[in-house]
């Protein structure tokens, strides 16, 4: 595989941003589909233990951090984000040196329940507050009330941020986070676009990456300047006919969490089958968070994150994967059943005879490489793109 | 005609007044073969299970209330496999009765178009039963708790349950032994618990499948129309017993969960494996718990129930620890 300029230069960026926090005044320790945008219009700094988790995995470390969560009880059964983010706060360390102390928590439970036991469990752990924005599940229609409750929520949200922090939410501060926020995710929407190319300038792990920037700063020009940039390099390989893999002869979606400490890994794979892995649902999940319909702010928002991707029916969400497998020409689906997420994985065998193209389902974990069996794996894959 | 439902913060008086038996789903004594092929192996064996029976018997519909991840997942998932369901949204967040009280009434126009007829007269007679039916399990269970009889009551006319009872407050002797707390979340087979009469003990619960049934804190006031009858429903539930699928302002799960623990001597955490809002909660409660000088024992289930022995002998040491 190619590798993209843009990686080296989201190490940098994700290194530094990391940093920063440890000088942080305040700083909250944040669910990943959360309206950021709130905190950073009030210069409290977003700490992201699921891109920790991520970053945990994608360094193999993922089982020896779970292991200290583990003895302290925690069953192997949960989610693996959770487990060994908790086990480093045991461990006072992580491949980064550990999160800073949270002054509070901000968990919304629009991508998932577990977030709000997790948090649970952090809040006892450091004795912080911890605010839950809790999002209504959209099964079926968004409702009027669903959204009034989560709006009167996020007003409480504000208040209760500025009476930990003693600053005041500016209406004009707000706007231009929210602003770069949009600009922000339309341009890394434009550098996951550039994959309906044929052959791909780039693939999925590509995504996986360097998706960090979209997640933990939304809402500031880092995130803006790194996916412009990202967009050029990725503009110039196609200009130039340069693909993500050398041979691309099949063209895959990926669906759920990748499985982070075997990137590498499936990416040969896939290559070495002239397939590629040119979009996923999971990268794609960041692409919605862009909407601002009218003058009111708080409202949108309401919206965007109360319809995020793992928040809706099982319909709708094979109607959005039916959706990119057109927008991505994409001969097959690969689907991950991880063992860590149930709202991403259950239902999946529904979602799969719903596709307009054919799909294999494969069981592992995202973050703990003991679930991962390969042979298994292989056998699975090799047979689907026989297949295809 | 009956509506099965997971959740025990299901408005199972709106249903019943809708004039349809409101059906507690739990798995059963047959293995997990059809569910298979809808949803994965790491879901928990009642989710499994409930979709399992689901599978073979006669439902009129479904509800399902959002508590965990699979509960979420699942309501699709039987629509998926052809029943007719019902989300209601109760919210995660205790607190906002209003929103509720909206849900409840999209709920009531749900209950209509499936041909109950749903009104102030009805809801309230309703409430008076169940209301019943709560305070006389709560009865019978200081006297002595009897798991066979309110899984039974989950599962037919209010009516009879209440006579059911009756019957067994009758009957019911108060016995002192060494008490057990069995914190969890559903364990629907009888057996189970008189493996720990068994060993000695006197049982107290924190179960979806015991108290946590019909241990309600009531509204302090007398619903006037169906509006406020409603509004009764969405208080009722938002003060019944903590469950750990739910978030309280200040740390109400575990405040109750070690209040019922003070008389004590021993805590089994009784957990369906796969069961995550239980299993987050376990390792903090039980450090809390051992610091209180209690004896904790984690006891992990998978529906069907197929090692009773391997449950009685674990319980057998606890019993003897405790001497």
């Amino acid at each position: 595989m190619r590798k993209l300029n843009a990686s080296g230069k989201m190490r940098e960026l994700m290194a530094s941003y990391y940093m920063l926090g440890h000088q942080a005044e305040f700083n909250a320790w944040i669910t990943s589909g959360a309206p950021v945008e709130l905190l950073y219009a009030m210069d409290i700094y977003p700490v992201y233990p699921e891109n920790h988790g991520a970053l945990i995995g994608a360094t193999k470390l993922g089982s020896h951090y779970s292991e200290f969560s583990e003895k302290k009880g925690f069953s192997r059964d949960l989610c693996s984000y959770a487990r060994c983010d908790i086990g480093c706060v045991f461990a006072g360390t992580s491949p980064i040196g550990g999160l800073p102390k949270p002054t509070f928590l901000f968990a919304c439970n629009n991508i998932c329940n577990t977030v709000v036991k997790w948090y649970e469990v952090l809040s006892r752990i450091f004795k912080v507050p911890l605010f839950v924005l809790d999002m209504p599940f959209i099964r079926k229609e968004l409702k009027e009330s669903h959204l009034r409750y989560v709006e009167e929520q996020l007003y409480d949200f504000i208040d209760f941020a500025e009476k930990i922090t003693g600053r005041k939410l500016e209406d004009s501060r707000l706007k231009e986070v929210v602003l770069k926020s949009l600009e922000g995710v339309r341009l890394y929407s434009e550098c996951l676009m550039t994959a309906r190319n044929k052959p791909s300038p780039m693939t999925c792990f590509d995504a996986f990456v360097n998706m960090a920037p979209i997640v933990c700063l939304r809402g500031t020009d880092h995130a803006v300047s790194f996916y412009r940039e990202m967009k050029e390099e990725l503009d110039e390989r196609v200009k130039k006919g340069v693909s993500a893999i050398e041979n691309e002869k099949i063209r895959l979606l990926w669906d759920n969490i990748p499985v982070w400490y075997r990137l590498g890994w499936f990416g040969k794979f896939f290559e070495e089958r002239n397939a590629c892995l040119v979009a996923d649902t999971y990268t794609n999940a960041w692409t919605g968070f862009g909407v601002l319909k009218g003058d009111d702010i708080i409202s949108s928002m309401a919206e965007v994150y109360t319809l995020s991707y793992l928040n809706i029916g099982l319909d709708r969400t094979a109607e959005v994967i039916n959706r990119l497998i057109e927008l991505y020409d994409v001969d097959g689906v690969v689907m991950h059943s991880n063992r860590s997420c149930k709202p991403y994985s259950f239902g999946q065998y529904e979602i799969q005879k719903k596709l307009n193209v054919p799909a294999v389902i494969i069981e592992a974990d995202m973050v703990d490489e003991r679930a991962f069996s390969e042979a298994q794996i292989v056998t699975r894959l090799e047979a689907f793109l026989e297949m295809l | 005609m009956k509506i099965g439902y997971l959740c025990t913060f299901t408005p199972k008086e709106l249903i019943h007044s809708a004039g349809f038996l409101p059906f507690r789903v739990f798995a059963t004594d047959k293995p997990i073969n059809r569910a298979s092929a809808y949803i994965q192996s790491y879901a928990c064996s009642q989710a499994r299970g409930s979709l399992e029976f689901a599978l073979e018997d006669d439902f009129y519909a479904f509800v399902f209330t959002r508590c965990c991840d699979t509960l979420m997942r699942l309501t699709d998932i039987f629509e998926f496999a052809g029943k007719r369901v019902h989300n209601i949204e109760f919210p995660t967040k205790i607190g906002n009765v209003e929103y509720y009280v909206r849900e409840l009434k999209d709920f009531v126009e749900v209950l209509r178009a499936w041909g109950g007829e749903v009104n102030y007269e009805s809801l309230m007679e309703s409430l008076r039963l169940y209301r019943e039916l709560e305070e006389k399990l709560k009865l019978l269970f200081s006297l002595s708790p009897d798991y066979e009889t309110v899984i039974k009551a989950q599962q037919i006319d209010v009516r009879k349950a209440i006579e059911l009872v009756d019957e067994k407050i009758r009957d019911a002797k108060r016995v002192e032994k060494p008490k057990v707390l069995i914190t969890g979340s559903v364990c629907p087979y009888p057996e189970v618990y008189k493996i720990f009469i068994d060993a000695g003990f006197s049982i107290k619960d924190d179960l979806c499948t015991g108290s946590r049934f019909f241990e309600y804190k009531y509204p302090n006031f007398e619903p006037k129309d169906l509006d406020s009858a409603l509004r009764y429903i969405a208080e009722k539930y938002m003060n019944k017993s903590p469950c750990p699928t739910k978030h309280y302002e200040g740390d109400r799960r575990f405040e109750y969960v070690l209040k019922l623990a003070e008389d004590c001597s021993a805590v089994v955490f009784l957990l369906v494996k796969f069961c995550d809002p239980h299993f987050f909660d376990y390792p903090q409660l039980k450090e809390i718990l051992e610091g209180m000088g209690k004896k904790v024992a984690l006891i992990e289930l998978e529906f069907p129930v197929v090692s009773l022995e391997q449950l009685r002998t674990r319980v057998e040491a606890l019993r003897e620890v405790i001497e």
